[in-house]
């Protein structure tokens, strides 16, 4: 049987490829924001003098990390209501990726703070900086631009991660190639579609991170 | 309790053989795609542009795509063309795709590090540059790719959770079958989280192991 | 008027005693310069009095104030983080390896602290600093980042940075040991102004004919304790202490 592409299939539906890819990239946008929060809050607490919160943050974060993202999923999404704790279908989407990117986000932020050179904290101490002021005007600038790449790569991985979101039917980009593959057996056309959409998001986010590298040059 | 327990020993051998298999995928698509990296960051790093460029496109294309789609789309693809291959078959495919794109980056970085003296002193011995190759590059490389390899290992078990999408019995599946009988979510999904841990646990101690080993030498 | 009293102070790390017991007073106006052999505690020492260190007994008195601790004896306890950032404000220190804040300006190296410590006004805050500059010979400079600016101008940032914020002492660690000797003149005329202004300063120092020609006073610092002190013309001509002259021998003076 020979297949003849018809891209007729994807011109009436490409509104809800649009929908789709909108979608992942706001549950992608909620998540990271959430997870950047937890990332930092981690990072910060391992600087600490006591001993308990890096143990604590190395536990979340070595359990997060050896766990498969979809079994995190699952688990918020059908496990938990068990519990008592139920959220609807895109908060608990959100919920998991955000603790799944939070883990992550940690370890991308306690290199970059691995590299601000002790005499610089020394330097801002010496000054008459408070603890707080130092993480504010010192440390933080310095971290950001040390993780800058690396958070690149951790932002387009999480959002390639949304298409986990298809799995518990949330009608991303992934669900919507899914759904017009089995509707209408255009799967060339389909996965095509979905495909190069990903990509070409992906694309557009690191041109994007990579101005910001060149916006914020290197000390 | 107890009847958390009856139902696990009722599972226990759908649960094991899911592992059986997660370990399986997980192990083959390493293996197939560590080969499909080696060639691609060779190619990458010392390959002409008519070969570099192709190679180039083809790793950030797929670098570019969600693994999930790679796996849908390879099985109905696939199907669709005619090629009859197994739910299992067509996922190893996927997967092993992308591992090799994710190694093909991994070992072009490792090799560009290696200063280009060491082919040139390659070549005054006399070697030819395959020898160069096996003899003189790629062992420097092994200590930088190592710990990433490793890495690679563990998310290629994460990734294999996605099989259970078009109905590999991997560990997933399994349990994701277990509790459509039994209903006990929370039991079930907390104990298959539990026993992904431990399998990466493993992979990362036994990566803790080898980096030492290569780290000695 | 003793502007700066050290009494028996110690320090370990771990088990290593690197301070065993130093006493030192510093009059105000004075410039005492502190030299030895590497492992003396003259770093230690130094970073002790701008409490970057904490230390173990003893006590430092800058002005009057016993800073760093509240209490005596098993009653002695480290001052709270605020606190210790106030008396730290009350130093100024310059760093071997310069230590500017990498993503900011010249003129924000020296505003941060006239700002957020000082709380002057954003306006007043950049007069003076830039005033500052001028007066290490780097208004030119104001808008470069230290990446941007040679060993030398940046360790001359430093400088301004830490007298811009108007330190009744400043604690000077090596500033030209990381230097390359083309840069070391420029920096070292720069402490000499300071200290014909009547700057009162501690530096520790390898600069032996630059210890001798600005300090009014030396000292030797050998394993944890001062082994000998004195006017510098003196103590360079005529040292007592054996290995005082085996050093100096050593540094070729």
């Amino acid at each position: 049987m020979a297949y003849s592409f018809q891209f007729r299939v994807i011109e009436d539906n490409f509104d809800h490829f649009l929908y789709g890819l909108a979608l992942g990239l706001a549950l992608a946008f909620a998540a990271i924001f959430i997870g950047t929060l937890i990332g930092l809050a981690c990072a910060f607490a391992t600087t600490a003098k006591a001993q308990w919160p890096s143990r604590l943050v190395g536990i979340y974060v070595s359990a997060i990390r050896n766990t498969p993202l979809l079994v995190i999923i699952l688990f918020v999404y059908f496990a938990l209501p068990q519990t008592g704790i139920r959220l609807g279908k895109l908060e608990s989407f959100v919920f998991s990726l955000a603790i799944y990117a939070g883990a992550y986000l940690t370890e991308v932020f306690r290199a970059g703070l691995a590299g601000v050179p002790r005499g610089v904290t020394d330097a801002g101490r010496a000054i008459g900086l408070t603890g707080l002021q130092l993480a504010l005007y010192v440390i933080s600038p310095i971290m950001w631009r040390n993780c800058l790449p690396s958070l690149g790569t951790t932002f387009i991985s999480l959002f390639k991660d949304t298409s986990l979101a298809a799995i518990i039917a949330i009608p991303e980009l992934t669900y919507q190639a899914r759904k017009l593959n089995t509707e209408t057996f255009r799967v060339a056309e389909a996965w095509a579609t979905a495909s190069l959409l990903y990509l070409a998001t992906c694309l557009l986010i690191a041109a994007g991170l990579r101005q910001l590298e060149r916006r914020f040059p290197k000390f | 309790m107890e009847h958390f327990l009856h139902e696990l020993w009722i599972a226990r051998w759908a649960l094991l053989q899911g592992m059986l298999l997660t370990v399986e995928i997980s192990a083959a698509s390493i293996l197939c795609g560590s080969v499909i990296g080696l060639l691609a960051g060779i190619g990458l790093t010392y390959g002409k542009w008519p070969l570099r460029l192709p190679i180039r496109a083809l790793v950030d294309c797929i670098r570019g795509i969600p693994v999930l789609v790679l796996i849908l789309a390879s099985f109905y693809l696939l199907t669709f063309a005619g090629i009859n291959l197994t739910a299992v078959e067509s996922g190893l495919l996927a997967l092993s795709i992308f591992c090799g794109a994710h190694m093909g980056e991994i070992i072009r970085g490792a090799l560009q590090s290696i200063p280009v003296t060491q082919i040139d002193a390659g070549r005054a011995i006399g070697l030819t540059f395959p020898r160069i190759l096996i003899y003189v590059l790629i062992p420097q490389a092994m200590r930088q790719i190592m710990p990433v390899w490793v890495n690679t290992g563990a998310e290629l078990v994460k990734a294999s959770t996605l099989l259970s999408v078009i109905g590999t019995g991997e560990l997933l599946l399994r349990t994701q079958e277990i509790v459509g009988r039994n209903f006990m979510t929370l039991e079930f999904y907390g104990l298959c989280g539990l026993l992904y841990f431990l399998i990466n646990s493993v992979i990362e101690h036994l990566g803790k192991f080898a980096s030492r080993r290569f780290a000695l030498q | 008027m003793t502007l700066l009293a050290i009494r028996g102070l110690t320090k370990n790390f771990g088990p290593v005693e690197i301070l065993k017991g130093v006493d030192l007073e510093v009059n105000k106006g004075e410039v005492v310069s502190i030299i030895g052999a590497s492992g003396s505690g003259k770093t230690t020492l130094l970073r002790c009095v701008n409490l970057l260190e904490d230390f173990n007994s003893g006590e430092i008195v800058l002005d009057g104030v016993a800073i760093g601790y509240t209490g005596t004896g098993s009653g002695r306890r480290r001052l709270g983080e605020r606190e210790l950032a106030r008396q730290r404000a009350m130093t100024g220190m310059v760093f071997q390896s310069f230590n500017l804040f990498p993503h900011l300006s010249a003129l924000g190296n020296i505003m941060l602290g006239l700002t957020k410590v000082r709380h002057m006004p954003k306006r007043a805050a950049q007069q003076l600093a830039l005033s500052w500059l001028a007066r290490v010979g780097l208004d030119d400079r104001a808008s470069h980042l230290p990446s941007q600016l040679s060993g030398g101008q940046q360790q001359r940032v430093a400088i301004a940075r830490a007298l811009a914020m108007d330190p009744k002492l400043v604690l000077l660690d090596e500033i030209t040991s990381a230097l390359d000797p083309e840069l070391v003149g420029e920096v070292l005329n720069t402490i000499k102004l300071l200290a014909k202004e009547g700057t009162t300063m501690l530096i520790v120092t390898h600069e032996m004919h630059f210890a001798r020609d600005v300090a009014h006073r030396t000292i030797f610092m050998d394993g944890g304790l001062i082994a000998e002190q004195g006017p510098s013309a003196k103590l360079f001509r005529n040292p007592k202490n054996a290995r005082l002259k085996d050093f100096l021998k050593r540094a070729n003076i």
